[in-house]
């Protein structure tokens, strides 16, 4: 499953690196990393995570 | 807190002002969160109806949907039930400030801010907050004995947004005293406009508030006209430079925007750190912990801000007719969300009850979610932080001097006083 992140909507408060950091960087320029955009099944309870606490609602699972 | 009695559901009044000042509120949100999660406040002659939702997902569910749950109509408790601003001042500034606004243009709105309070902007104040904290410190480092809130847990966070929206620092203690009488209008202690045999009552209320938000609105009038004269550095000048969509931003919406700044920017940030100062006196252990090991402090913050939820609510309002945990909220129905509670929600956080300094994950709710989620949350978390590394590296032996005063209010868990004691300085 594919994992995005949408720029627009993201403000770095950095919930998904918190919740997944082998997913997730939020970095000190503000930019916000997809470190692995496919990810494996054992980090797909974390990123489930990530996505539900995201403050501003900003990443999802990428449709098929 | 396991042997706690809960009261009734017929005993639950959340029309009750003084339910957080008596301290009783925890019992009353899990007698809530148990047997009434969609909980019923019927009409009456002064104020609507509301739902006060108590439990994690219903809370949840209503943040991530403002497209169903308006603030375009207030976000707190209690509407007149005449309506409008003929009652309170504060009405007027719904659809004005970003936090009564609906999107899309809070969205732009939004935008338009965030760089002032993203990850690298916050970690680029970390010098001058710590400053600031430092020179607060050395105020009371002399004394033995304070009033942590006047002394300490006001001044950082006052200083900081103060300083960011250019004011001069002989102006603050006016900023102090405007924002406790907009948010403090229910405190008798803060209604000074009214004569004193008058106080304590829901008139009393309505004028303090009225009168801080006029005397706020002066103010600002006159820092903004100066700003529009002479560019300074700082978030009034940027604020006049900045447009929506191409049109510059009028000067009532510079003026929500400075009223809304000095509040969120003053009462939330002081009050999670008095009442995140109290609680580590009370759970001595985990103070003990922290100050052995200040590296825990990141993770303890978070169970301070969950443990002591420093915004009790915010409340929505119903675009349609539509249905939460199967209970049918009418169009126009006023919905409350109150944090405390759902940060106590056993379904979510485990030994809900138990205040633990390591709690990991710790998905509280404090600054809220979705939409309005708290654009000054790295703000808040920075000065958390950096007060209790330099107030136990410092004062290692503070301890409660007494008990804590609390404030009279439904929407924000405040201290008023908090006498410490402490070895001074040489």
């Amino acid at each position: 499953m594919k994992v995005v992140v949408n720029a627009d909507a993201c403000e770095g408060h950095s919930k998904c690196q918190t919740a997944a950091p082998e997913v997730f960087r939020v970095r000190e320029d503000d930019v916000r990393e997809v470190l692995i955009a496919d990810v494996p099944q054992e980090l797909v309870e974390k990123v489930e995570r990530a996505i539900r606490m995201c403050p501003r609602q900003a990443i999802s699972w990428q449709a098929p | 807190m396991t042997t706690q009695t809960l009261p009734a559901l017929s005993e639950i009044n959340m029309n009750d002002d003084g339910v957080f000042e008596r301290g009783e509120a925890h019992p009353v949100f899990k007698r809530l969160r148990r047997d009434a999660p969609v909980f019923w406040t019927p009409p009456n002659e002064e104020i609507k109806g509301y739902w006060s939702l108590t439990r994690f997902e219903d809370v949840m569910h209503v943040s991530r949907h403002p497209e169903l749950f308006s603030s375009e109509n207030g976000i707190t408790q209690f509407e007149a039930a005449g309506g409008g601003e003929d009652y309170t001042a504060a009405a007027a500034g719904n659809g004005m400030m970003l936090i009564t606004m609906d999107p899309p243009k809070h969205v732009k709105l939004r935008r338009l801010v965030n760089k002032g309070f993203t990850p690298r902007a916050v970690k680029a104040m970390e010098p001058h907050i710590r400053q600031i904290t430092n020179t607060v410190l050395d105020g009371m480092a002399k004394k033995g004995r304070c009033d942590f809130v006047l002394d300490v847990a006001s001044r950082i966070p006052l200083a900081v947004i103060c300083g960011m929206m250019g004011l001069e620092e002989k102006d603050w203690d006016l900023m102090f005293q405007l924002t406790n009488k907009v948010l403090g209008s229910g405190d008798p202690e803060y209604q000074t406009d009214v004569p004193e045999d008058q106080r304590g009552t829901p008139e009393a209320a309505r004028t303090t508030g009225n009168m801080g938000i006029m005397q706020m609105f002066g103010y600002f009038a006159q820092v903004l006209q100066a700003r529009r004269a002479n560019r300074h550095d700082d978030l009034i000048s940027i604020l006049c430079e900045s447009a929506l969509e191409g049109e510059a931003l009028t000067d009532e919406e510079i003026l929500w925007f400075c009223f809304l700044l000095i509040l969120a920017g003053n009462e939330t940030t002081r009050n999670g750190m008095s009442a995140g100062l109290l609680t580590l006196c009370e759970h001595p252990a985990a103070k003990a912990r922290l100050i052995a090991d200040p590296s825990l402090l990141p993770v303890a913050i978070e169970e301070v801000l969950r443990w002591t939820s420093p915004v009790t609510h915010m409340a929505r309002v119903a675009l349609e007719d539509t249905e939460i945990r199967g209970q049918k909220i009418a169009k126009g129905e006023r919905v409350v969300m109150w944090y405390p509670a759902v940060n106590r929600d056993e379904d979510v956080f485990p030994q809900a009850d138990t205040f633990n300094i390591t709690r990991s994950p710790n998905d509280h709710l404090a600054f809220g979610i979705g939409e309005h989620f708290c654009l000054g949350a790295g703000f808040a978390r920075l000065e958390l932080r950096a007060l209790f590394e330099e107030l136990f590296r410092r004062f290692p032996d503070i301890e409660l001097d007494g008990p804590p005063e609390r404030l009279r209010s439904t929407f924000i868990g405040g201290i008023k006083h908090l006498p410490v004691r402490y070895t001074p300085e040489k």
